[in-house]
């Protein structure tokens, strides 16, 4: 057993805090350390910085612009974003769909859509949930018909009808990936399709969804009557369930979010000694929170060094999801809690906002389906 | 970073997992442990040791799973340890042979856990120390022969070790709620002599500190054993047990119980690996140790007390019933989770290192 991190590795974290301490425009680290809301702008530029250093897609296979990092250096790499207050790149594209179309897609697709999404010059938003189709989202209901162009081409185009919703980003996509049922006749999980279609077609529309925290970062989309050529479609007809699903198990890992409850800490602390504010209740609450992070980052760490040995992230990251998401909830409470009533205005939101975290990636209540029913087996 | 045991650590397991799993109750076993090479763990190489934390960790994992009714934790970890770092060798050669035993008596009536409010005196006299006062809850003390005790020799806590059977010394012994044995101790004019002192003058606190930090580590490694087995007896139990013709596992609400423990379990696992490794590698450092090994011990209490609690009302009745194994391990957990100081005590000693340490540094990894 040797529970420390390598020297290589330890190196390769001064790399990148180096990097990011010098490289990460000044005006986007103040908004990220302040909680502020970013824009696209700010992401894109971002993207780009890592864009040059070939660091925008650590997940990707290294032919297709990826690195050759271990899942040890990756969980590093995201650890110093936290630290050096960087905001992590969107996921819908490099993390999402890109996978998708890595694992499932034809050549014309990869060569289509993976240099685009590498070069940050094409934004994606994930079309998933729908306003009857939330955790149960295989009863989703948006159909998409195969029939010939209504133009003189005679190509073969779906024809989607249905409504999206919760869908972060959407404001700034090009493109969105959907799920949409291409067999309403076959069983519920059978019959649905994974399809990529063109924001700017004809039929699209885009509504912001006001947030309790008075964010607009969610939207509901509209598709009516939109025509997407055939070849949009990733993988065979009917087979959607199954990328889904794929795509579902890259967005569960990662979201523990340690490194940034670390900060978050920190910062509650900064802000104590800031306002002079030493009360023992509230120092026991927040130790006892501390510990709680300390016993999931030495899980991730397990879960990790399983990963390196070859074991695939499995239902165990249901663990980092569930605790992970508790965990910033309960930072978010603790920092209203310790500075009562005056500093609500600011704080508040965040704690508004944070409600969010324990809903959306599949809630906790199904994570912990999953650990029942894939690691207990009842 | 490397999770998997070593050749040596899968044998240590083995061993232990074969005895925990067989019958273990009620027979003395001590010279078996001295066989297996069991009291040897974390003693000097010149002795025959091997090993430290983490095969201690590993051992008292399976004996937790087993239920095993053993004074190891208090003979060999807690002793064993404060005699090795009290560079007693000539001592500790007869606990790993197994033929002398010994414990230590360091908690007070007044005290709650804290080992530094010591009122038991120590005086000095001629060649020799006069001891006066009371120890209580001392662990395995009927199958002591060596008492160590505690006393303030003026400012300072040195350590005397005492013949169990000395003049004036009064032991009380009784069974524990989980079947272990543990004994109040009367301290009327002992008197021993200067030699009889452990460790120099006035180190008596920190080498209890070391020795409690590595018995409490231990515990958590039992903790979790506990933990773990109360865990799987419950899911086995819910999906054999029919109600409203169905599994009662089939029902989401014992389902998301069960997760949780589950949850509860691994973050307890964690905590164990992260107080054994705390002991390995800042073994020097007391309040590194403090804060590594009380965090594991609040969250050991917290998971445990959630697990136990959780195992019995899943069980229903039958969970309630002397005859069944889970409300022994639900007694035992019971006990862990206040031995060596509650998550109470541990949180306000963890925020004590805290207030000794400089800031976390930003990129404070795991230990």
């Amino acid at each position: 057993m040797d529970l420390a991190f390598s020297t290589q590795e330890r190196a390769f974290r001064d790399e990148v805090r180096e990097f990011i301490a010098t490289q990460l425009p000044e005006d986007i680290r103040r908004k990220v350390q302040a909680g502020d809301h970013l824009v696209k702008d700010d992401y894109f530029r971002w993207h780009r910085i890592l864009h040059e250093r070939g660091w925008v897609a650590p997940g990707w296979p290294v032919e297709l612009g990826g690195t050759d990092w271990t899942p040890v250096q990756r969980h590093i790499f995201y650890e110093e974003f936290a630290y050096g207050w960087a905001p992590r790149l969107l996921p819908f594209g490099l993390n999402m769909v890109a996978p998708v179309i890595i694992e499932f897609g034809n050549d014309a697709q990869r060569a289509r859509y993976l240099p685009k999404i590498h070069s940050g010059e094409e934004f994606w938003c994930q079309g998933y949930s729908e306003p009857g189709a939330g955790s149960d989202l295989a009863s989703l209901s948006t159909r998409a018909v195969l029939r010939q162009a209504q133009d003189d081409s005679g190509r073969d185009v779906y024809v989607v009808n249905g409504t999206k919703t919760w869908i972060t980003a959407a404001q700034w996509a090009d493109w969105i990936f959907v799920l949409a049922r291409t067999d309403p006749a076959a069983k519920k999980q059978e019959g649905i399709s994974f399809i990529l279609v063109d924001m700017r077609s004809p039929g699209v529309t885009v509504r912001p969804i006001e947030t309790i925290d008075g964010g607009k970062e969610i939207n509901e989309v509209y598709l009516e009557n939109v025509e997407v050529p055939v070849e949009n479609r990733v993988g065979d007809e009917g087979a959607g369930w199954t990328y889904a699903k794929f795509l579902l198990e890259h967005e569960r890992t990662g979201t523990a979010g340690i490194a940034g409850c670390r900060q978050q800490l920190e910062t509650l602390h900064e802000l104590l000694e800031r306002e002079s504010i030493d009360d023992r209740r509230l120092n026991e609450k927040i130790a006892q929170v501390e510990i709680e992070l300390e016993a999931l980052a030495f899980t991730e760490l397990r879960t990790l060094a399983a990963e390196s040995a070859g074991k695939r992230p499995g239902p165990e990251s249901s663990i980092l999801k569930i605790k992970g998401t508790e965990i910033q909830q309960a930072i978010s409470e603790l920092a209203l809690d310790a500075l009562g009533p005056y500093a609500e205005r600011h704080l508040a939101p965040k704690y508004f906002n944070y409600r969010k975290t324990s809903i959306y990636a599949g809630s906790n209540e199904i994570q912990k389906n999953i650990i029942a029913k894939r690691i207990l087996k009842v | 970073m490397d999770f998997t045991l070593t050749p040596e650590q899968l044998l240590i397991k083995d061993s232990v997992a074969r005895y925990a799993a067989g019958e273990h109750a009620g027979t003395e076993k001590w010279p078996q442990f001295a066989e297996l090479g069991w009291l040897a763990i974390g003693a000097p190489d010149e002795l025959g040791g091997f090993g430290g934390p983490l095969e201690t960790l590993i051992l008292m994992e399976q004996f937790g799973r087993g239920l095993v009714v053993s004074p190891y934790l208090s003979q060999v970890v807690l002793a064993g340890t404060l005699l090795r770092a009290a560079k007693r060798d000539d001592l500790l050669g007869s606990l790993v042979e197994g033929e002398a035993r010994y414990t230590v008596a360091y908690e007070e009536p007044h005290a709650r856990y804290d080992p530094s409010l010591v009122a038991t005196t120590a005086v000095r006299d001629g060649d020799s120390y006069v001891l006066r006062g009371t120890k209580v809850r001392v662990l395995d003390a009927a199958t002591a022969t060596t008492i160590i005790v505690s006393a303030r020799t003026g400012d300072e806590v040195s350590l005397f070790a005492l013949p169990a059977g000395a003049e004036n010394l009064e032991l009380v012994p009784y069974a524990t709620e989980d079947g272990h044995d543990a004994g109040d101790v009367r301290l009327d004019g002992v008197r021993v002599d200067g030699s009889a002192m452990i460790g120099e003058f006035g180190e008596g606190l920190s080498l209890l500190g070391l020795a409690l930090d590595h018995a409490t580590a231990a515990l958590c490694a039992e903790g979790l054993g506990l933990m773990a087995l109360m865990l799987e007896a419950t899911v086995q139990y819910t999906k054999q047990r029919q109600q409203f013709g169905v599994p009662i596992s089939s029902f989401q609400a014992l389902q998301h119980r069960m997760a949780e423990m589950f949850i509860e379990v691994e973050l307890a696992r964690s905590m164990a690996f992260l107080a054994a490794m705390t002991l390995d590698e800042q073994h020097d450092d007391p309040v590194a140790r403090a804060r590594g090994v009380s965090a594991a011990k609040v969250q050991i209490a917290k998971s445990g007390r959630f697990v136990g609690q959780s195992a019995i009302q899943l069980h229903g009745g039958i969970g309630m019933s002397e005859e069944y194994k889970v409300g022994h391990y639900f007694k035992r957990m019971t006990i862990v989770e206040r031995l060596l100081g509650d998550a109470d005590y541990h949180l306000g000693r963890y925020l004590a290192s805290q207030a000794t340490k400089a800031k976390t540094p930003a990129n404070a990894t795991v230990a």
